[in-house]
């Protein structure tokens, strides 16, 4: 389209120019008609980069990103897209997976089954969020360049004397005649504005009252701060820079971090619990949790290191009571409380062996559930370990396995050599804890060997146990610097374009005439209440409301 | 008399003030009508009682805060109770702010019953003190929470100017029958029926809890586990309020008779099989019908719709200003809404949760909280979006802002369930 940019006042202005960058005489379709409607003031009505006329393949791309249409359009998506994502518990709440794909439909039926179908159950991961994100992203940089390049240039060779039709076409604007003293008037005019922290320009019977157009920034330092915060977070899908593990250390325990050179070590876990009397009625009787504590150490290894910790060199680093709201931090490591588990663990039994047919019994031995020797020598009698099972159940096809890696329900099958036994030795199955021993009937695994011989347990004392097994993750975030950094710039960005208003008065004299317009982004109601007070000064008392050329109503 | 029992009674000083000084403003600009003398003096009169009325209780909100928080040893926002009882008094607080910034005593009319609205529906909570748990134990409880709330209170005190905007500018005037008319005001309406349901939800639950009304259903859930084996998992369900529905495949085990009826009339469809789910839709059934019992009954006294009685109070104000008061509210919240709803929240999920974000429903809804209003600002400020647009916006703004308060908490919990009851 072809459009005439060239003003009546002789400037020639860029193509989409909305104002003239001279005299503020409307340009375009409009000029012409001498309107009386008020004037688009966007970006002082300078043109964008995304008005070029012939744009390229690449200009359409950035004309699209440059809409704030568009940008409106990807917000409201995104909104209601993320909406979707709360329906129901997303995957990524699960740390132990259940079976997905059945999870949803038999916990909320088909509903479920379409939520998980639709990829909804992954909402914040999927391929589309993401893709949402990035396009914000584009949007936030593209509409800023679009927009923040022309309004400085316009800003920073603003013309003083401006046309009257472009005073009186401001939102707020006044116009009356003055005394003969011109130059008294605006003395007075020009001393009030200073008063309210205007930045006075005086030319050729003209005046600029403006104040605080650093606001005007603020919505680009804003978005500044969230690109800036989008790549931070982008940035965290480099594996190297993030680490999320999970240790299960048992008290007393030193476990290494997976993947690092570094050791942590649970002296202590302590929870307590309120007691009745602090609890209202309806707590009364419940647990409920008052601290939990975990008295941690890291070390760096500095030799040997292997996964087991007592062979390992340590040194210690760092010491640190972690709480829920307390994490250990060393060097971009951060290791937080995230729950404790209560059942006792098994650490070790010194059970004896017992020759039932005399009585006499031999050890006590040490018998450590999670590090067992290979052998024990016990009197005349050796203890040959063969089999070790931490979880133990009878397999679908009759044969014993173990069911996990903890240490649940332990047992052990020996082959028991001696005096009056087999060459080859006899096996003997032990379970060191009484529940499993009656569970699995130990005594008719055993047949024949039952009723000549024994392992068993004198007494509490003889019997090692953790009482708490403290749960921590590990945490490692080279992008969070970005982020608070990011959001910071953000915050300020913010700060500066809410709380402080751009103002501007021309004035504009001709003889005893004056003309004058103002103009602001946000607060009308202070803006006239300044140009109320400065031509009351001056010496035309108005009413503040009277100054009001009408908003833009629809 | 120690912090607490201080506490208290200071909390229902403020709830009747509160009440009071709603009353007053509605003599100030109801009444102008009927005052003999000057309408101008009268409305300033009555103006000052409002404003002074309502001034004290908010001095005895603060009172009560300050006095729990004493009583307590830890600040007063670490339930839904609390937490509703503080929001309420941000509103004002906010109301407070606006007010002295803009000198329009009118925004008091929606504002005062709004605060009234949301420290009722504080109450219906346990409201006894309870000890901190661990997850809570942070000096950013003090910090993200109050600020979240501030923000949130300016886009309220903005909703409030808004939906005054609107009660201004929709055409009330006989024989405006234009479509666009009619459904300006069908929706003023739903808006206004929409804030009554909610002190029918009030009202339900402290006439029922007066009465001292109970029922109790057996439920019956049976699963499917993953071996095959059926297992069925019995549930009791208590019923403050008499049941129009009962929970889903339940047996009555108890139910006191209400107006000659003891049985449930409706049993919740199959998909409402959470324990709590009949429950909830019990109560929101009784909340809609007492609200529109209540609506109802404001009809018949006033004989036309109520945006039309609301509508003439308004009318010696200028629109222009409440569109920018409505304006400003929200340019005043979203900055401290950012900072405590999000950057504070991400700063303490980094320390308690280990990570910043985690896609929690609460964390969620606060971005989509967000996002409408960074929305809006756009279509406000680069689209013209000026006036009555902007005017609904704020309207759906703060629907969002109450799911995201009290919806989530109730209907998706997650992390932050601590907050329910």
């Amino acid at each position: 389209m072809f459009q005439n940019t060239k003003c009546k006042c002789g400037h020639q202005n860029p193509t989409g120019t909305v104002l003239c960058e001279a005299c503020g005489r409307s340009l375009g379709e409009e000029a012409e008609a001498d309107g009386t409607e008020l004037l688009e003031m966007r970006y002082d009505g300078a043109a964008r980069r995304s008005q070029k006329s012939n744009p390229s393949l690449l200009d359409r791309v950035w004309n699209f990103f440059s809409s704030v249409k568009v940008a409106v359009y990807l917000i409201i998506i995104t909104l209601i897209g993320a909406s979707l994502g709360t329906i129901y518990p997303q995957e990524s709440t699960f740390i132990d997976a259940p079976d997905l794909s059945s999870y949803y439909k038999d916990t909320y039926g088909i509903s479920g089954e379409i939520y998980y179908a639709l990829g909804l159950s992954h909402t914040f991961e999927s391929w589309w969020f993401v893709l949402l994100l990035v396009m914000i992203g584009t949007s936030l940089v593209v509409c800023s360049l679009d927009r923040v390049l022309p309004l400085y240039r316009a800003l920073n060779k603003q013309q003083i004397r401006k046309h009257e039709s472009f005073l009186l076409r401001q939102r707020a604007c006044y116009s009356g005649t003055i005394d003969a003293d011109a130059d008294g008037w605006v003395d007075r005019f020009e001393a009030q504005a200073k008063k309210q922290h205007y930045k006075v320009i005086r030319k050729d019977g003209a005046l600029l009252a403006e104040k605080n157009r650093f606001s005007r920034w603020g919505p680009y330092v804003n978005h500044i701060g969230l690109i800036l915060f989008l790549l931070a977070v982008l940035a965290r899908a480099v594996p190297a820079w993030q680490m999320d593990e999970y240790l299960t250390i048992p008290e007393g325990d030193t476990l290494r971090i997976e993947g690092t050179n570094y050791y942590v070590k649970n002296e202590d876990f302590t929870v307590e619990f309120y007691s009745d009397d602090v609890l209202p009625k309806e707590l009364k009787g419940t647990a409920r949790v008052k601290l939990y504590r975990t008295d941690a150490v890291m070390y760096e290894c500095t030799a040997n290191c292997t996964a087991d910790a007592k062979t390992s060199q340590l040194k210690e680093v760092k010491r640190h009571p972690i709480e829920v709201n307390s994490p250990l931090e060393y060097k971009g490591y951060k290791l937080y409380q995230f729950d404790f588990d209560n059942t006792p663990i098994l650490r070790d039994v010194k059970p004896v062996l017992v020759d039932k047919k005399t009585g006499k019994e031999y050890g006590p031995f040490k018998l450590s559930i999670s590090d067992p020797e290979t052998s024990y020598q016990l009197g005349p009698y050796q203890l040959e370990l063969r089999q070790r099972f931490m979880e133990f159940a009878i397999g679908d096809d009759g044969r014993p396995v173990t069911k996990s890696r903890e240490p649940k329900a332990p047992a052990f099958i020996f082959l028991l050599h001696g005096p009056g036994l087999a060459e080859g030795g006899e096996p003997f199955i032990y379970f060191p804890m009484q529940k499993d021993k009656a569970a699995f009937s130990q005594d008719k695994l055993n047949a024949a060997l039952t009723d000549r011989f024994d392992i068993n347990v004198k007494g509490m004392d003889n019997v090692n146990f953790v009482e708490f097994s403290t749960f921590l993750n590990v945490r490692k975030d080279l992008a969070m610097p970005y982020i608070w950094i990011g959001l910071a710039i953000s915050m300020i960005g913010l700060t500066m374009g809410a709380y402080w208003h751009h103002r501007r008065i021309w004035v504009r004299l001709d003889g005893t005439r004056v003309t004058i317009g103002a103009h602001t982004n946000k607060n009308w109601f202070g803006m006239r209440s300044d140009l109320a007070a400065a031509l009351k000064a001056a010496g035309n008392e108005v009413d503040p409301k009277s100054l009001d050329n009408g908003g833009n109503r629809t | 008399m120690n912090w607490l029992d201080l506490s208290s009674s200071a909390f229902m000083a403020a709830f009747f003030l509160y009440c009071f000084g709603f009353m007053f403003y509605v003599v100030a600009f109801a009444g102008r009508k009927w005052s003999h003398g000057d309408p101008e003096r009268f409305q300033r009169k009555w103006g000052k009682v409002a404003i002074t009325v309502s001034s004290l209780g908010l001095a005895g909100h603060l009172v009560f805060f300050f006095a729990r928080w004493i009583g307590q040893g830890h600040i007063p926002v670490s339930n839904m109770y609390e937490f509703m009882t503080f929001l309420g008094m941000a509103v004002m607080i906010a109301f407070v702010i606006i007010s002295l910034i803009y000198r329009r005593l009118i925004l008091g009319i929606i504002t005062l019953p709004l605060v009234i609205i949301i420290i009722s529906y504080a109450s219906v909570f346990p409201q006894e003190v309870q000890p901190l748990i661990p997850a809570l134990n942070s000096i950013w409880l003090k910090i993200h929470v109050t600020t979240a709330a501030l923000g949130e209170a300016f886009l309220a005190v903005g909703f409030a100017a808004g939906l005054l905007h609107l009660l201004r500018t929709v055409n009330y005037s006989k024989g405006a029958d234009d479509a666009k008319s009619k459904k300006e005001r069908f929706w003023v309406e739903t808006t206004l029926f929409m804030l009554l349901v909610a002190c029918g939800f009030i009202i339900s639950v402290f006439g029922f809890r007066m009465a001292g009304y109970e029922a109790e259903f057996k439920q019956e859930k049976v699963d499917v586990t993953q071996a095959g084996e059926a297992v069925t998992e019995t549930n009791t369900v208590k019923y403050s309020m008499p049941p129009i529905v009962k929970p889903y495949n339940s047996t009555v085990v108890k139910a006191e008779e209400f107006l000659g009826a003891n049985k449930p009339l409706f049993e919740a469809p199959s998909w409402m099989n959470g324990v709590n789910a009949g429950r909830k839709l019990n109560t929101v059934i009784w909340s809609l019908l007492t609200g529109a019992i209540l609506y109802g009954l404001l009809r018949l006294l006033f004989r036309k719709q109520l945006g039309a009685v609301i509508h003439p109070m308004t009318t010696d104000i200028d629109p222009d200003d409440l569109d920018e008061i409505s304006y400003r509210a929200i340019a005043i919240g979203f900055p401290i809404f950012t900072l405590g709803a999000l950057i504070f929240a991400m700063i303490w999920a980094q320390i308690a949760w280990s990570r910043f974000w985690g896609w929690d429903p609460k964390e969620v809804w606060a971005l989509i909280t967000w996002l409408f209003y960074s929305a809006y600002l756009h279509l406000r400020l680069s689209r013209g979006w000026h006036g009555k647009r902007s005017s609904w916006l704020t309207v759906i703004g703060f629907v969002i802002i109450m799911f995201t308060l009290i919806g989530v908490n109730l209907v998706i919990a997650g992390l932050h369930s601590y907050a329910g009851v």
